[in-house]
């Protein structure tokens, strides 16, 4: 008897239609599992087993042989479980006919018949979905987060036996209960506070430019100062995600099998990579079977901080610098590739020196700097719109803006920055192409000359004035103000300095 | 001009193993020319019989043979200058001694000069920098030559200095000539061959040894009428140069700087020792109009850059006020001067604009 399932798999952040093709014949009792599975799909084999025979049915004693079409693609994790149980079942004729027509099957199986959750559901079954499935069978745990897709029923299950009995006839979906809300996880740590962090003003002013703008951070200074203290606030001053964003949010996070709450992640992502990170880790890599999400995916429509940049190895970062300017990565292996989206605000910190302090307190000749230095390419540090030394908060220092008030601060620049680029490919004033910014960042004619003047008096590459031109964008649209004036030049200018 | 066969003579003398300062110097005297002596360990007829096994058949070393150096020379346009001859520029005597110089760049009449020497420590902090920067501009104008050793921190400075101010200078090096240390001195050197000399007194191939580099500023220290010592540790390079000049009998300037300083530990130390403190460019040329009894300059004395011909602002002064000298970054400026960020970012480009301060580690420096 032949019987076909359908499933899908994961690969990079994407979900793709698999079928489950089982056949059992007559020969020697053998079971043959076909279609390039991962050494996660070639175990299946025994949990399908024990979970067919738990669940009180006959594991048929004849020669089994499973193909998951398309066979040419590799097929990774454990999801397929559940519709390779289904298959066999169908085709030992212990399902109805045709129960499993328009019904897709997604889940782990566990040795006692449960069905677990699946890494990727909700990449899995919006492919389901989009590839005319009507019905998906979930695991209860997955069920939430399936939902989240439109225009495909979803049925959740606890076990293999649950699935026989509905399919059969003789339960009803409605019968099986919901899983328990689980609590939704608090994005970012209220315990941490801007208001906590005392003077700094310019460098409070760039955090929240990065917030609003878009614009790359690099923060430099001597061992306590406050470089990541004010980082690490940086979450609370991100206004949340709109709909979209936070679909592709949503997707990547679930695709990485990261813990999911079943509602779409509104919070932008916070990923704090250590310096110890590998190339693989950081930008996304892979082997023959799967591609691996790196970092700077999982941090897609939100930031990556690097603490300790200079600590970093040097070829890793410069991995980094085709994302910053692309804002997507495309992971190519032998066997597999993918191109990621990678749309993340770079907040970096980093110390002057080995020594870590300045100026005449350094212990650090000019070798060992310039060897420190080296470390951080130009192309690199160019990438960042805006560059600040920070040194500790003096003893006068109050308290600044705290976290919500800075928050509606950026929200007000966020809502500015929608209005204005509604019908343009991008959204925030660091992607303003170098040759629209007359149109979307006029200035007025002092303005102007005083960054013309900047320009000569630092040297500064055609590059490097625009990039002090975004910024002043996003600090006039902190004032409100659709014209910049010298205000906003004069501190764009200050904010990105030659630090390292 | 074309290399004479006495330069090649003793360029290929100098490059044979234990060919000391002191032996060649020996050999020479005994044959009267460097290309005679060349001649006579050739054929094994000197008179030291130490040199013999250069004589013998495969006892000459490929790198020495004079066609290798000759090409070597004629590509890189190398001179080589010898004790005797009318270009020698060093008249005092030298312990180790000094057999020969090779010489590259287009500026032989930089050695006619007069020269101050001007060197310090390689971790030298931004205001060290841009002291010996200015005072080779100024020592420059005044028609000296700038002598240094090529590398980083002031001797890069000084140098840059007098190029920029379109004068002559010298960089004594401690390895072959056809060796670039430091590396990233790559432009720098061939800037100085193009506004001086680059001298070194060892063969072709010869690298970086930390030895070799103390034994170098008795050179710096011959060619300068005076030396300079911007900015010192109290252990290091610069202090043996101004030691070298010394035991010479030339007068060593020093400038002052804040014992809280590592970089002026040295330079502070010879001052209490007895070196002469260079606090205005006026110290240095007296200095030199006493050694060499000749005024150097007419006219009135040259005084460092005043960069301000213009009034500043009120905010800009009160910045400069609160620097009091020292760097601070613009969230200090801020704390210090109770100033809104816009208006502390003007200010601060009005004083970069005049030259008031400078931008360095991401602070801003008082100039």
């Amino acid at each position: 008897m032949l019987a076909a399932v359908r499933s899908a798999a994961v690969h990079g952040i994407d979900g793709y239609p698999v079928i489950v093709e089982v056949h059992v014949g007559a020969g020697l009792p053998a079971y043959d599992l076909v279609g390039l599975p991962d050494a996660a799909g070639r175990e299946s084999r025994e949990r399908v087993r024990a979970a067919i025979m738990s669940t009180g049915l006959e594991w048929p004693m004849k020669r089994i042989t499973v193909n998951l079409a398309p066979a040419v693609l590799r097929k990774a994790g454990t999801g397929l479980e559940a519709a390779i149980a289904c298959g066999v079942l169908a085709a030992s004729e212990q399902l109805p006919e045709g129960a499993l027509a328009t019904t897709a099957v997604i889940g782990e199986l566990g040795l006692d018949g449960t069905l677990r959750h699946v890494p990727g559901t909700l990449v899995i079954a919006d492919a389901l979905a989009r590839d005319g499935v009507d019905r998906v069978i979930v695991p209860v745990a997955s069920a939430r987060e399936a939902s989240l897709v439109r225009g495909i029923e979803v049925l959740p299950a606890q076990s293999l036996g649950d699935i026989v009995l509905c399919l059969s006839g003789e339960m009803c979906w409605a019968d099986i209960p919901p899983v328990a809300d689980i609590p939704t996880e608090v994005g970012f740590d209220d315990a941490l506070d801007l208001g906590e962090v005392r003077g700094l003003e310019v460098a409070r002013l760039a955090l929240a430019a990065a917030a609003a703008g878009g614009h790359h951070l690099l923060l430099v200074g001597p061992p306590g100062a406050g470089k990541t203290m004010l980082a690490k606030r940086f979450p609370s001053i991100i206004p949340p995600l709109v709909h979209d964003a936070a679909l592709e949010v949503t997707r990547i996070a679930s695709a990485h099998g990261q813990a999911s709450c079943g509602e779409l992640v509104h919070q932008p992502p916070f990923r704090a990579p250590h310096h110890s990170a590998s190339a693989a880790a950081l930008i996304g890599g892979g082997t023959n079977a799967r591609v691996r999400i790196g970092e700077i995916t999982l941090a897609h429509k939100g930031v990556l901080f690097l603490d300790e940049l200079g600590e970093f190895s040097p070829c890793v970062l410069d991995g980094l610098r085709q994302p910053l300017e692309d804002r997507t990565v495309h992971i190519s292996r032998a066997g597999v590739s993918a191109r990621l989206p990678a749309d993340f605000t770079l907040i970096a910190c980093c110390n002057p020196c080995p020594c870590g302090l300045t100026g005449d307190d350094c212990r650090c000749n000019e070798v060992q700097r310039t060897r420190y230095r080296r470390r951080l390419s130009g192309p690199l540090l160019d990438r960042f719109d805006l560059r600040l030394m920070v040194e500790g908060p003096s003893a006068t220092d109050t308290r600044g803006a705290s976290s919500a008030e800075t928050r509606e601060f950026v929200q007000h620049a966020v809502d500015r920055q929608r209005a204005r680029f509604c019908d343009t490919p991008f959204q925030r004033n660091a992607d303003i192409p170098q040759r629209w910014l007359d149109r979307f960042a006029p200035m007025t004619p002092q303005a102007s000359s005083t960054l013309a003047d900047i320009a000569e008096v630092r040297g500064l590459s055609g590059r490097g004035v625009a990039r002090v031109w975004r910024v002043a964008r996003t600090l006039a649209d902190f004032d409100g103000s659709e014209l910049i004036d010298v205000a906003q030049i004069d501190t764009a200018a200050t904010m990105r300095d030659e630090v390292i | 001009m074309p290399v004479t066969d006495n330069e090649i003579a003793a360029a290929a003398l100098s490059a044979l193993p234990h060919a000391s300062a002191k032996r060649l110097l020996a050999l020479w005297k005994d044959h009267g020319s460097a290309s005679a002596a060349f001649d006579a360990v050739r054929s094994g007829s000197t008179t030291d019989p130490s040199w013999n096994p250069y004589a013998a058949p495969n006892g000459w070393p490929r790198h020495a043979e004079p066609d290798v150096i000759t090409n070597t020379m004629n590509r890189r346009g190398t001179r080589v200058l010898l004790p005797g001859d009318g270009d020698w520029p060093i008249d005092v005597p030298l312990d180790p001694q000094c057999a020969l110089l090779f010489a590259e760049g287009s500026r032989f009449d930089a050695l006619q000069r007069r020269a101050v020497g001007i060197v310090g420590t390689r971790s030298a902090s931004p205001h060290g920098l841009a002291d010996a920067y200015e005072l080779a501009g100024i020592a420059t104008k005044a028609g000296l030559t700038v002598v240094s050793g090529l590398a980083i921190g002031i001797d890069a400075a000084a140098h840059r200095g007098a190029i920029d101010r379109d004068g002559l200078t010298i960089g004594v090096v401690a390895t072959g000539l056809d060796v670039t240390y430091p590396r990233r001195h790559v432009e720098l050197f061939s800037r100085v061959r193009d506004h001086g000399l680059v001298l070194g007194e060892y063969p072709f191939g010869v690298g970086p040894q930390q030895w070799r580099f103390p034994v170098r500023n008795r050179i710096i220290a011959a060619l300068s009428s005076t030396c300079v010592v911007v900015e010192a540790k109290s252990t290091g390079g610069a202090l043996s140069t101004a030691k070298r000049a010394v035991d010479l009998g030339k007068t060593v300037l020093a400038m002052p700087g804040s014992r809280r300083n590592p970089a002026a530990a040295g330079t502070n130390a010879l001052l209490r020792d007895g070196a002469t403190m260079l606090l205005e460019p006026r110290d240095l040329f007296t200095a030199i109009e006493l050694a060499t009894q000749q005024r150097v300059i007419a006219g009135s004395d040259p005084q460092w850059a005043q960069p301000s011909l213009f009034s500043l602002s009120d905010p800009a002064q009160r910045i400069l006020d609160c620097l009091a000298g020292d760097s601070a970054t613009v969230d200090q400026l801020i704390g210090l001067t109770s100033m809104a960020a816009p208006e502390v970012a003007a200010a601060l480009r009005e004083l970069e604009r005049f030259g008031k301060i400078e931008r360095k580690y991401g602070k801003f420096w008082p100039r």
